[in-house]
């Protein structure tokens, strides 16, 4: 791994440069939070968050996707169907939400190829940016991740006194900064330590931790605990769990258009609606708040684990802060750990 | 200020009581500043209750979202009361409830506490970023005077404040079986944020404004689950035939959604500002609910809440009744 | 090859027929793909299905109730129910509707060979059985006795009336037939599924048991079956789920850490009883 500076001054032309040639996203503020968008200019972007409101799983897997097109009806057919094939980056994504990309690699590119995410993810660069400043739930260490980690990125930049420490990760990072080598030069030793420094730093200010040891094998015996009917007693079935988090991926499908011609699109659903398994005969395997939210903690904490061999969790706490009724995801499995069970 | 002690004691009885199921209180909660809803089933489990600025959550949803799941061969249906706490707008909530059939006034054990105002979750934790806990929260002489790791903080109200407080018309609760504490002096309510500057603008800007803000929209319909008035049984926006409201996430359908949200709140909506302070992408659709709260109260001189035994708006016709707005 | 596994291939309703007229019909519908590689390069086992679409009102998953021995079109029989099934049964024969699939997992027919097997349907559910049962018929020598229970609420919602009238003209096959609540000129037994299965007592010897109808029926029929002394290993059952992609992505299909879709829908009584989740 190579590792360069740029000086601060000299981002705003990096940024420039890569707008140019690629679609970049980067966060942006509006109406008092960060979401990522479309940057033309350096100046749109706003750096001073920690985490943008919604994932940026939203640029690889789109909230609204056209799946193909249509003509409808009884003599319809089916018109086209377009794969995104452009080339993106994402800049400033946090090492967590970059992490959120390798888990949901395994369910876009499981039994069946989902080409739209596939695409995307393979035509994207990710340069994140490391947080020198965790919040107060933020808990990616629980995973083997760090605030600087650079395990799931391109790249990695890292805000340091003067300069940001440029890493350069992987083959497709360094040929995203072929041409703007003018820009960086090769980091001193003192840089590296100082961007060692601030990474050991953040991580001692992570002050929440989940105990994950047992819990697959834990959960497996506690299907029926009460602990699931006192957890989900408070909810309020608003979904904004799922669709904030970096990891839930599940969606609808549904067809839209006029009466001359339609798409069959997807779109974000979440498990915790009631409508999500209801059966078309008034069957549902879920019917209430206590199977939904069981099956949410279940979804990432045991079938994850044996499905995909991963936690389907970055410890982002988008969930834990914007929960209006304060269920903790931390809190829930540290009861489940704690539950005794013969 | 509420005397906790008083409060503890007050909801043990109720709990103890054979025809009461379980009190919903608040209780602190897990980081920071967070507060959980609690659900006592035991004397001993109500310790925990609490009441602060912080109490803001309008705790009347949670009777009706209680589930009824088929019973089992032999099984009773349990017909016990359920106890609830609610501040002033909290109590409009379940007075309007009740008038709609939505629940019966007999199995409820209402529990009211006067309110000052409460603070703004997204305020506080902007004015204090990553505070792991607090000691103590109360207001007093128009400060909030907060403890945090033995350093005491004294804010002006109105920074913390959430914004629909001002507007509030009913600080004491409405409706209550038992009240703790006095009843507090009443303000004069205030339009709500910058509404009246809103309603200077042209058509077109105003239109303008709201679909910048539409466009944010993702769609999860938390404002509808977090509202105590959103309890149909099926909502137009999950029905399929018809389907009202296309799933797709874009300005059109974000609009159709926010509006016809609003609408279907018209004489309903109690102004309590669950659904704004919900909402994870800040829509301030308190604005939009204090504008046809507004329009309601000039049309039909009608206030959603305030009397249990009114008619809803909609469920009644008087022959003066204006009818400018029907085309 | 078509890369998006969203887009479904085009299919011709070639005919349709109305196989019950209860409270909620059933059709099954003949469908032959449009394209003549396509219907050349098509190929599915008894136990798979396919999303079927009708452009503009959407897509649902069912159970392909033709046989793989029948070429060159697949049927499916669809219940009156929801958006989806109502704009199917309004369908005419030419109409165009889209295909995806087969999906799923499917019934060991091959490694059954040689043994007796018993159905056991009721209602809709009797579509994915259809397909076997078709199946083990046209390949009548390599299997020993085949027995059909099926039942339905009433002779109107009764399925597949005439090809159950032209099996009891053949003496390969046995068929018990049953209605819920007796009606004028019913002959054959009246109650529910599961008790007729008693009445008729099998014997579990060499023997396959298979089962599909609604969730009530099957949960009566396992238990009987194990009671009759069927092992956990000879009780075969197809599980339906709400989906939408069908191929394991969307989420809403799973049952515990099993994904209807592609770990399913046919699940052995043994695996059955591995799963714990909501069902």
């Amino acid at each position: 791994m190579e590792s360069l500076v740029l000086s601060k001054n000299k981002l705003p032309e990096l940024i420039n440069k890569i707008s140019s040639e690629h679609i970049l996203y980067g966060p942006t503020e509006e109406n008092n939070y960060s979401s990522f968008k479309q940057i033309l200019n350096f100046d749109e972007m706003n750096l001073s968050y920690l985490l943008s409101r919604v994932s940026p799983k939203s640029i690889l897997f789109k909230q609204t996707e056209t799946l193909f097109k249509f003509i409808p009806g009884r003599k319809g057919s089916v018109k086209s169907s377009e794969i995104p094939e452009e080339k993106s980056v994402i800049f400033a994504i946090r090492p967590c939400d970059a992490r959120s990309f390798s888990i949901l690699d395994g369910v876009f590119n499981g039994d069946y190829e989902d080409p739209f995410y596939i695409s995307k993810r393979k035509n994207t660069v990710l340069i994140g940016l490391t947080c020198n400043k965790p919040e107060q739930n933020c808990f990616c260490t629980t995973f083997d991740d760090s605030p600087g980690s650079s395990k799931n990125l391109d790249i990695l930049l890292t805000e340091l006194n003067n300069n940001y420490l440029v890493e350069v990760v992987t083959e497709k990072g360094n040929n995203l900064l072929k041409n703007m080598r003018s820009l960086l030069k090769e980091a001193s030793k003192e840089e590296i330590q100082e961007r060692k420094e601030i990474e050991e730093h953040a991580i001692s200010t992570i002050n929440r931790k989940m105990n994950l040891e047992g819990i697959v094998p834990k959960l497996d015996k506690m299907f029926d605990h009460e602990l699931w009917h006192n957890t989900a007693f408070k909810c309020i079935g608003c979904g904004i769990c799922t669709f904030l988090c970096p990891t839930c991926h599940c969606f609808d499908m549904q067809d839209e258009g006029t009466l001359k011609e339609g798409a069959r699109i997807r779109v974000w659903d979440s498990c915790m609606y009631p409508e999500y398994t209801h059966h078309a005969s008034g069957h549902n395997p879920r019917p209430a708040r206590m199977n939904r939210v069981r099956n949410r903690v279940y979804h990432k904490f045991s079938y994850f684990p044996k499905n995909e061999d991963v936690t389907a969790c970055t410890g982002c706490a988008r969930c834990i802060d914007y929960c209006p009724v304060n269920i903790d995801i931390i809190d829930v499995i540290d009861k489940v750990g704690a539950i005794l069970i013969e | 200020m509420v005397d906790q002690k008083l409060l503890v004691e007050e909801v043990k009885k109720i709990v103890s009581q054979e025809d009461v199921k379980y009190v919903i209180g608040y209780k602190k909660g897990t980081y920071g500043f967070a507060i959980s809803p609690a659900f006592a089933y035991s004397p001993e489990y109500v310790d925990k209750f609490i009441f602060n600025p912080l109490c803001k959550k309008n705790l009347a949803v949670y009777p009706i979202l209680e589930e009824k799941l088929p019973l089992k061969k032999g099984e009773k249906a349990d017909t016990r009361k359920i106890g609830v706490i609610v501040k002033g707008c909290d109590s409009r909530a379940l007075n309007q409830i009740i008038q709609e059939k939505g629940q019966k006034r007999e199995n409820l054990v209402i529990i009211g506490i006067p309110c000052t105002g409460v603070i703004d979750q997204k305020k506080i934790i902007s004015k204090f970023p990553n505070v792991t806990d607090y000691t103590d929260i109360e207001e007093k002489n128009g400060n909030y005077k907060i403890s945090i790791n033995g350093e005491v903080h004294n804010i002006p109200k109105e920074e913390l404040l959430a914004d629909f407080c001002t507007s509030c018309v009913a600080p004491n609760p409405v409706i209550y079986d038992i009240l703790i504490g006095d009843e507090v002096e009443p303000w004069e309510p205030q339009e709500h944020n910058n509404l009246k500057e809103l309603n200077e603008k042209t058509i077109e800007e105003k239109w303008a404004y709201w679909e910048e803000h539409f466009q944010r929209c993702i769609r999860c319909y938390a404002c509808r689950e977090a509202c105590p008035l959103c309890y149909c049984k099926e909502c137009m926006a999950d029905m399929l035939t018809p389907q009202w409201i296309r799933r797709s996430v874009n300005l059109s359908e974000n609009t159709a959604w926010n509006i016809m949200r609003a609408y279907h709140l018209a004489g309903r909506c109690v102004g309590c500002g669950e659904c704004e302070s919900v909402c994870p992408v800040n829509i301030p659709l308190m604005e939009l609910n204090k504008q046809i709260e507004n329009d309601v109260k000039e049309m039909f001189n009608y206030t959603a809440g305030m009397d249990v035994d009114e008619k809803p708006l909609f469920g009644m016709f008087r022959p003066d009744d204006p009818e400018e707005f029907i085309l | 090859m078509n890369k998006n596994p969203y887009m479904p291939i085009l299919a011709t309703i070639s005919s349709i027929k109305l196989e019950s007229t209860g409270e909620r019909p059933i059709k099954t519908f003949k469908m032959v793909l449009q394209d003549e590689n396509a219907r050349k390069n098509f190929s599915f086992l008894p136990g798979q299905f396919v999303m079927v679409s009708i452009f503009g009102t959407g897509e649902s998953t069912f159970a392909i109730s033709s046989s793989p021995t029948q070429k060159d079109y697949i049927e499916v029989s669809v219940l009156k129910y929801g958006k989806n099934t109502q704009a199917l049964h309004q369908a005419d024969v030419g109409d165009t509707v889209g295909l995806r699939g087969p999906y799923g997992n499917s019934f060991d027919v091959k490694g059954w060979e040689g043994k007796n097997i018993l159905f056991i349907g009721g209602g809709i559910g009797q579509a994915p059985l259809r397909s076997v049962i078709n199946y083990t018929l046209d390949n009548r020598d390599k299997y020993k006795n085949i027995d059909i229970i099926y039942g339905a609420r009433t002779t109107k919602d009764l399925c597949y009336k005439d090809e159950f009238a032209e099996m009891k003209q053949r003496d390969d096959v046995q068929t018990h037939l049953s209605i819920d609540v007796e009606e004028e000129g019913w002959d054959e037994f009246v109650g529910f599924v599961p008790a007729n299965l008693k009445r008729l007592n099998p014997s579990p010897k060499n023997t396959i048991a298979l089962t599909c109808g609604p969730p009530i029926m099957i949960k009566f029929v396992l238990q009987n079956l194990e009671e009759l002394g069927f092992t956990e290993e000879q009780i075969f059952t197809t599980l339906e789920m709400r989906m939408k992609c069908g191929i394991g992505i969307c989420g809403r299909c799973n049952i515990g850490n099993t994904y209807v879709c592609i770990d399913g829908p046919v699940f052995s009584l043994k695996q059955l009883k591995k799963i714990e989740g909501d069902m």
